[in-house]
């Protein structure tokens, strides 16, 4: 703080992915969706982060494309604002600023200058309201948004509990929202202010009663989906009628039904749960529908690109799946994925340089921090995850890898009800197929549950005396050595066996860790660290310091070898020296996460002291601290470790020394990865604004030209026709049309008389043009193209002539084609007289 | 001309068309013989993406670069509202990620590889196969050179031909090659009427590189040349390589002496290889104009085909050099630049690949090595080898003390058929069947329980001399036993020819008679052999019981069958042997673990169980010894026997009262005594219960 360059904590990954629904841009090229308080912009193509849009200071809840301009998107967060962005360059366009929090973002295509957002109803608690919030046009980035207008009252919170329907014109109806809460659904009309309430009986079975969970509108029919918690899904039809609505139900799920998602044409619909598995309903019957299975967890939200190829699946940890139509995987953004639990701990692969913890169940995973993104993810376990409720699986709590990271040792773990299933695997890396290979599996290697467990790092000793220790829960400590198997028929030249166990007064041991050299073992039995001889396994001498059980320990490295540091949960830190036996130094600090650099002898001790986390960074052979960090983060951080830069980093200031070598980076609660950085704002953001900006300079295709003008050209008709079509409407009033249309029959005049009249009304005189004419214009143009080539020059001659005039006139707005010029002369030049034989 | 021209694309050819994305190597970028672009993730060597040229068999890619990271300066677009937030996103060090693919029709493309789309063509500069792109570090230009022997710049972020200079003296500088001063009144003429491009060499142009201080730019055809890019005429001549240059890098950032001004290219060292030459040459730029020669040469097995190097800094530190030959080599070179050396150098480590070999076909086949770039460290290289179409990229630690390594590695295991972008990252690691499994009970479980410290043994062995006499005495009991066995015909009740069979296969070792003995079900059976069995071979049952409880449940249940009985009956002895700890340590771990829940109910109910059959012991010892008199009587005069039974009863009564002492002594002892004491006693306790377990 005193420092110029003030070391700032800066987040690195791991925010939550699922708190909206992911939105495609209109071109399905990017995906859209809230981290934490940031939208992200990834790639379909290369699951690569291109933007990362900052700013709102709290969650971001809604993510909605503009539906007038595609190339904008509002975002809506819990700080009670609304952003508009342009996405494609990052930049902030708008802010509006609402004033109560917003749970959830709705944008319609028919409501111009409004969007619909839910928010707590003043006054009272856990009741939310949906409201329009008019966007003002005022000129101004900071904007104030306080003209509401509630729209339906008594909603609930989760975004995927509203739906807006039918946003084309229709026949009946029309517009309407539908929302859900508990077994009660609502749906409102907009065009005749009605409101219609229906229910569900509440039942409860053994699978969770049949409250709704989220709901979906069809695109173009009257028809709302719901998914109720109970598994099935029901179609509600006919809904403008209070008595008269049908519905039937789909049923495969067995649990919740966390999100649904109608096709782009409302031929299927989408539907997924915690079973992970995403069910395409075809033609909303029960019994056509297609799986796609193993998507390997909970799906929170399904969303659907506009123009129908892709889909996508946010799951709850973290991960989005990306899926063609056809129900194929394509692609899978995977950052931080969010454990229930990190039991592992941070842990640094030394091969890789990942960072290494819990990851899906049973799997570890390796974790890229330069990139944000999933190195891979190692199957430890190797059964078959079940997602359900209520099942114990066996799942990782404890990895540590040896020095180079030739032995990667893992625990799992399983729940029983009297013991715990416990299975030590030790794995090898093979370098002939560059994979993990497993050396030794011990099952039950402790009665308890395993508390610690660290290798002996010995850079130099690799090879042969490699040592593992276990601490368990069952009052001892287990030493596993290599050892030569003997048995000629074993393939492997090794194996892992128990070579000393060792307790203490029948204390509960909880951690242990080796001094750098690899000569003496610390083991904390609850109140007490005992040091071990790692030769001959002599018990050297204790250490206490009660009250208080040790939390955490760990010996102090190059020059401050000689020490080792203990924090106990009554929230002292200890320093003991091992030369002379006795209490170096203490603090009164209630640590969580004691942390030694590798490289250097630095050591970091992260607090939890009234409700902030504090860092303090000491070397231990002085009791002052070197760093201190007041309010690292408002969450518990419940992890760190320091991971070795590939370079020392140039670094000016003396007090961040200790980040010379190594990177410190801290896991909260939420499973947030945080790091520390010493570069200024300025100097982090360049780059990602450094990147070239190539402009688009694409030849185009044969292909594409030929496509490229004919649709040029046939957009070109539209226009014309459009503009004709409205014009005949306005023909039809005409006053002849009208005479003939409105006299009644028996008063009419002889057909002779009024067919020239009919016919002349019809007659676009300069200006005017009947859409019968264009009708038969267009089908004799295309017949008439070829031979009309010689006619061509002296038409368009004449067209010159006429046009000119036209121009002059200055009311026309539409200009004629060519070949409507011509229909229209021949058409003039036409004898109408044989109409008059009639 | 024409043999120029082929020239230059041998040496593209011989180019791997590969490349690292600057700085952290995150990528890689390799073009294989189909046409498609794929860029890999080198860290878990996972497809990234691919990209197909719409023309990529038309014009089929030629050289591949990456923009350097950091094009040019940020735009400001950070408004106020920036300035306060709680806490700001760690970007990610975005490369720039633009990927410049030279075809060989002549056009360039812009591949972003963040956006996996096409940016850009640039076209209208090369009207003959691209040899080489180069990004300049610094301003966004693009330097390209082809067949047609124009060297062009770009300006890559409007995609227009920025200049390009056409040098028709080329001829006349041949003959002025010395005289400077004439060259460059002859460089006005090298611009192109356009001046957008310039013409490289009087063949093609094969090769590129930009000086470090962004100024200059090296050109190569056979011959090297220097050009001011600000002038676009050209510097310097280096003249020495008969065949067209294939590659140019400068190996130096700064002039290795200080005392002299830097004006940015003034003794610098270059490094050049050209195609069909197994000679690399360094080249230093000196003000003097003499030295035209290569300073110093590296050599190689095969000509290069790519090359990484580390560039020096400071005086002190050698460069490195990796250097990937055709014939899929590795060499590694250090170096430390420091003027003129004559002797070509060698390597100071080759590294090759090759499979294993072991299955299948004996022989190992080599992997060719197709790029190699040092990390970030300069202590590590990754390794990319394999095919062009699906390279495994590999880090590996720098080890520069052997001369030559040979990395064995399983492609075929790590290869898989589908080259698509991989779905899921989960890997699999192996697990085999000739996984060591550790099971509570087996030996490396836990420590094996080793003989208590001294003082115990002490204890022990002051018993021992009786105990010594005792099993002389037993040894000989046996012995008569044997004989006895041996000499009785086959038609023998079951129990007895059970016994016989029993230690005969105990001694044989031999698994088919055991099997048959100790598969048994019925209790008498057991009972009655057991008894008979002689003494000397209880140690051996007891240790074949416990490997047989280490194998499935199944048996185990008629196993503990087995050890009940021995150890209803032949409690007394084996209380009294010595070494009784270590050797039945592993039975007694085994039981521990298998009954662990439950445990002091376990324990009581053999206590009781022991008792109970002491007591049943001592009242029907008359019928017993009845029995076997009988049994013995019919046969044979078989005195050794009776005598055998009674020992036995008086042993197990001493025993009794040895035990007793036992505990009481060891009461008096230090706790270490008391958990041996303990195994002792659950040894005989528990196996009763473990026997209703299952059951």
């Amino acid at each position: 703080m005193v420092a110029p360059a003030a070391l700032r904590v800066v987040r690195c990954g791991g925010s939550t992915l699922h708190g909206a629904r992911a939105v495609f841009s209109a071109d399905s090229k990017y995906l859209l969706c809230a981290s934490g308080d940031f939208v992200k912009m990834y790639s379909v193509a290369t699951e690569e982060t291109l933007r990362l849009m900052g700013g709102h200071a709290d969650l971001v809840t809604g993510v909605q494309l503009n539906p007038h301009n595609h190339m904008q998107l509002y975002s809506s967060s819990l700080d009670g604002s609304i952003k508009l962005w342009d996405f494609m360059d990052g930049i902030p366009i708008k802010t509006f600023t609402v004033g109560s929090k917003l749970l959830a973002l709705y944008a319609l295509a028919s409501s111009e200058d409004s969007v619909f957002v839910v928010i707590p109803k003043s006054g009272e608690r856990d009741t939310f309201q949906l409201v329009s919030v008019k966007l003002t046009k005022a000129a101004g980035q900071d904007l104030e948004a306080r003209e509401l207008s509630v729209v339906l009252d008594g909603v609930d919170a989760s975004p995927k509990c509203i739906a807006f329907g039918r946003e084309v014109y229709s026949p009946f109806g029309g517009e309407y929202v539908a929302s859900v809460k508990e077994v009660n659904l609502q749906v409102y009309f907009f065009k005749q202010k009605q409101l219609n309430r229906f229910s569900v009986s509440a039942v409860k079975t053994k699978s969770g009663n049949n409250r709704f969970t989220c709901i979906a509108c069809h695109p173009t029919e009257d028809c709302i989906a719901t998914g109720h918690a109970d598994g099935k899904i029901r179609l509600w039809r006919n809904f403008h009628h209070k008595k008269e609505y049908t519905f039937s139900t789909l049923h495969w799920h067995h649990d919740t039904v966390m999100d649904l998602a109608f096709s782009m044409e409302g031929t299927n619909l989408l539907s997924g749960g915690v079973e992970s598995v995403l069910v395409l309903w075809h033609n909303e019957s029960d019994c056509e529908r297609d799986f796609l299975p193993r998507l390997g967890s909970a799906i929170e939200y399904i969303s659907m690109s506009s123009d129908g190829t892709l889909c996508c699946t946010l799951h709850t940890d973290n991960r989005i799946t990306i899926i063609n139509s056809n129900l194929r995987f394509s692609k899978s953004i995977q950052g931080l994925i969010k454990s229930t639990d990190v039991k592992t701990g941070l842990v640094v692969d030394p091969r890789t340089k990942a960072l290494v913890l819990n990851g899906e169940p049973g799997h570890l995973q390796f974790y890229c921090l330069q990139s944000d993104q999933q190195l891979f993810s190692l199957d430890i376990v190797q059964r078959q995850y079940i997602h359900q409720a209520g099942l114990n699986q066996a799942d990782l709590v404890k990895v540590a890898f040896s020095a180079q990271g030739k032995w990667l040792a893992t625990v799992e773990e399983r729940e029983e009800v009297t013991d715990p299933e416990l299975q030590l695997k030790l794995w090898f890396y093979d370098e002939e197929t560059q994979s993990f290979k497993l050396n030794t599996r011990i099952n039950m290697p402790h009665e308890d549950h395993i508390t610690d467990m660290c290798f002996r790092d010995m850079d130099e000793l690799e090879d042969d005396s490699l040592i593992l220790v276990t601490a368990g829960r069952d009052c001892v400590f287990k030493v596993w050595v290599m050892v030569e198997d003997t048995d000629p028929e074993a393939q492997q030249s090794v194996s892992w066996s128990c070579d000393f166990v060792g307790s203490y007064h029948n204390y509960q041991a909880t951690n242990c860790c080796f001094s750098e050299d690899g000569s003496l073992l610390a083991v904390s039995f609850e109140e007490t660290v005992t040091v071990w001889d790692s030769v001959t396994w002599d018990l050297k001498c204790t250490f206490c310091h009660p009250p208080g059980k040790i939390r955490n320990i760990c010996f102090g490295r190059l020059t401050c070898s000689k020490y080792l540091i203990g924090a106990t949960d009554y929230g002292f830190l200890c320093c003991w020296n091992l030369l002379s036996c006795a209490l170096e130094w203490s603090a009164h600090l209630n640590i969580l996460v004691l942390q030694p650099d590798p490289l250097s002898e630095y050591i970091a001790a992260v607090s939890w002291l009234s409700k902030e986390s504090s860092l303090f960074v000491f070397k231990p052979n002085e009791p002052r601290p070197i760093y201190i960090q007041r309010n690292l983060c408002k969450e518990k951080i419940q992890l760190a470790a320091f991971v070795p830069r590939d370079e020392p980093e140039m670094i000016g200031s003396e007090k961040y020394l200790w980040l010379r070598r190594s990177q410190l980076f801290f896991l909260t609660d939420t499973q947030e990865l945080m790091t520390l950085s010493t570069k200024s704002l300025e100097e982090r953001l360049t780059p990602s604004s450094k990147q070239l900006a190539v402009e688009e300079s694409l030849p185009v295709t044969p292909f594409s030209l030929l496509l490229g003008k004919h649709r040029r050209q046939q957009s070109q008709e539209d226009i014309d026709l459009g503009k004709l079509v409205v014009r005949n409407k306005h023909e039809q009033d005409s006053p002849a049309v009208k005479e003939l249309l409105h006299t009644p029959a028996h008063v009419l005049p002889s057909a002779s008389f009024l067919c020239p009249i009919f016919i002349n009304s019809l007659l676009i005189s300069k200006e005017n043009k009947s859409a019968e004419e264009v009708a038969d214009e267009v089908e004799m143009e295309s017949e008439k193209t070829e031979d009309d080539s010689d006619e061509e020059r002296d038409v368009t001659e004449m067209e010159q002539e006429d046009t000119s005039p036209m121009e002059l006139l200055g009311e026309i707005t539409c200009k004629l084609s060519k070949s409507q010029e011509r229909e229209l002369r021949k058409i003039r030049k036409m004898d109408y007289s044989w109409i008059s034989a009639f | 001309m024409a043999a120029a021209a082929c020239g230059g694309e041998a040496a593209a050819a011989a180019r791997a068309l590969c490349a690292f994305s600057p700085r952290d190597r995150r990528f890689f970028a390799i073009s294989s013989s189909d046409g498609r672009l794929r860029v890999w993730e080198t860290a878990n060597s996972r497809l990234q993406h691919e990209y197909v040229p719409s023309a990529h068999l038309s014009a089929a890619c030629t050289c591949l670069a990456w923009a350097p990271p950091g094009g040019r300066p940020p735009p400001s677009k950070d408004g106020p509202q920036r300035k306060k937030r709680k806490s700001e996103v760690a970007e990610v060090d975005k490369q720039l990620d633009i990927l410049a693919v030279g075809t060989a029709v002549g056009s360039i493309l812009l591949y972003s590889t963040v956006k996996g789309e096409l940016q850009s063509k640039l076209d209208g500069g090369h009207d003959n196969r691209v040899n080489c792109v180069r990004w300049h570090q610094d301003n966004c230009c693009l330097y390209s050179c082809s067949e047609d022997k124009h060297i062009v710049e770009w300006n890559a972020q409007t995609c227009k031909v920025k200049c390009m200079v056409d040098v028709d003296f080329e001829i006349m500088l041949i003959n002025t090659v010395f005289s400077i001063s004439s060259s460059f009144s002859l460089c006005t003429k090298n611009l192109h009427p356009n001046s957008s491009k310039w013409k490289g060499d009087n063949s093609s142009v094969t090769s590129l590189c930009i000086s470090p201080d962004g100024k200059m730019l090296l050109s190569a055809g056979r011959t090297i040349k220097l050009w001011d890019l600000e002038t676009k005429e050209v510097y310097r001549h280096f003249t020495g390589h008969a065949t067209s240059v294939s590659s140019l890098m400068f190996t130096t950032v700064k002039p290795m002496n200080e005392n002299k001004p830097f004006d940015g290219i003034t003794g610098l060292y270059f490094l050049s290889g050209a195609i069909h030459d197994r000679l690399l040459s360094v080249w230093q730029i000196r003000s003097d104009r003499k030295e035209k020669n290569a300073v110093m040469s590296f050599t190689v097995t095969d000509e290069p085909t790519f090359i990484d190097l580390t560039v020096s800094e400071v005086k002190e530190e050698p460069v490195k050099l990796a250097v990937v030959c055709r014939d899929g080599q590795l060499h590694l070179f250090e170096h430390i630049l420091n003027g003129y050396c004559k002797k070509p150098l060698t390597s100071n480590c080759t590294i090759q690949i090759a499979t294993p070999g072991n299955d299948g076909d004996s022989t190992p086949k080599p992997v060719p090595i197709l790029a190699a770039a040092f990390c970030a460290d300069k202590q590590s290289l990754l390794l990319v080898y394999g095919n062009t179409l699906q390279p495994i990229i590999e880090k590996v630690s720098l080890n520069t003390t052997e001369s030559h390594i040979c990395l064995i590695r399983d492609i075929q295991k790590v290869l898989s058929l589908k080259t698509d972008v991989a779905l899921t990252k989960v890997k699999t690691p192996v697990v085999n069947s000739d996984t060591k499994v550790l099971v509570p009970g087996i030996p490396g479980h836990s420590t094996a329980v080793k003989t208590p410290s001294s003082g115990k043994e002490k204890k022990k062995n002051k018993r021992k001399p009786g105990e010594a006499e005792e099993s002389i005495e037993e040894r000989l009991e046996a012995l008569d036993i044997d004989v006895s066995k041996v000499k009785t015909p086959g038609g023998l009740p079951q129990t007895d020819s059970f016994a016989v069979l029993l230690v005969q296969g105990l001694e044989s070792n031999d698994a088919e008679i055991l099997n048959r003995v100790l598969n048994t079900r019925k209790e008498n059976v057991i009972k009655n052999t057991v008894a008979r069995m002689p003494i000397h071979a209880v140690i051996p049952l007891l240790h074949e019981l416990t490997k047989r409880l280490q194998g499935n449940p199944y048996s185990a249940s008629l196993m503990v069958r087995w050890l009940k009985s021995v150890f209803t009956l032949h409690a007394s002895y084996l209380s009294t042997l010595p070494d009784l700890i270590p050797q039945l340590g592993m039975l007694y771990q085994l039981m521990e673990s298998r009954v662990k829940t439950l445990q002091k109910l376990s324990r009581l109910h053999g206590r009781l169980f022991i008792l109970v059959t002491q007591v049943a012991a001592s009242e029907t010892v008359q019928d017993v010894a009845e029995v076997n008199q009988t049994a013995k009587l019919v046969y044979e005069d078989d005195s050794s026997e009776e005598e055998g039974s009674d020992d036995e009863m008086i042993a197990d009564k001493d025993s009794d009262e040895n035990w007793d002492e036992d505990e009481e002594k060891e009461e008096q002892s230090d706790e270490q005594d008391m958990t041996v004491e303990k195994e002792i006693n659950g040894d005989s306790d528990l196996e009763p219960e473990n026997e209703s377990e299952e059951e």
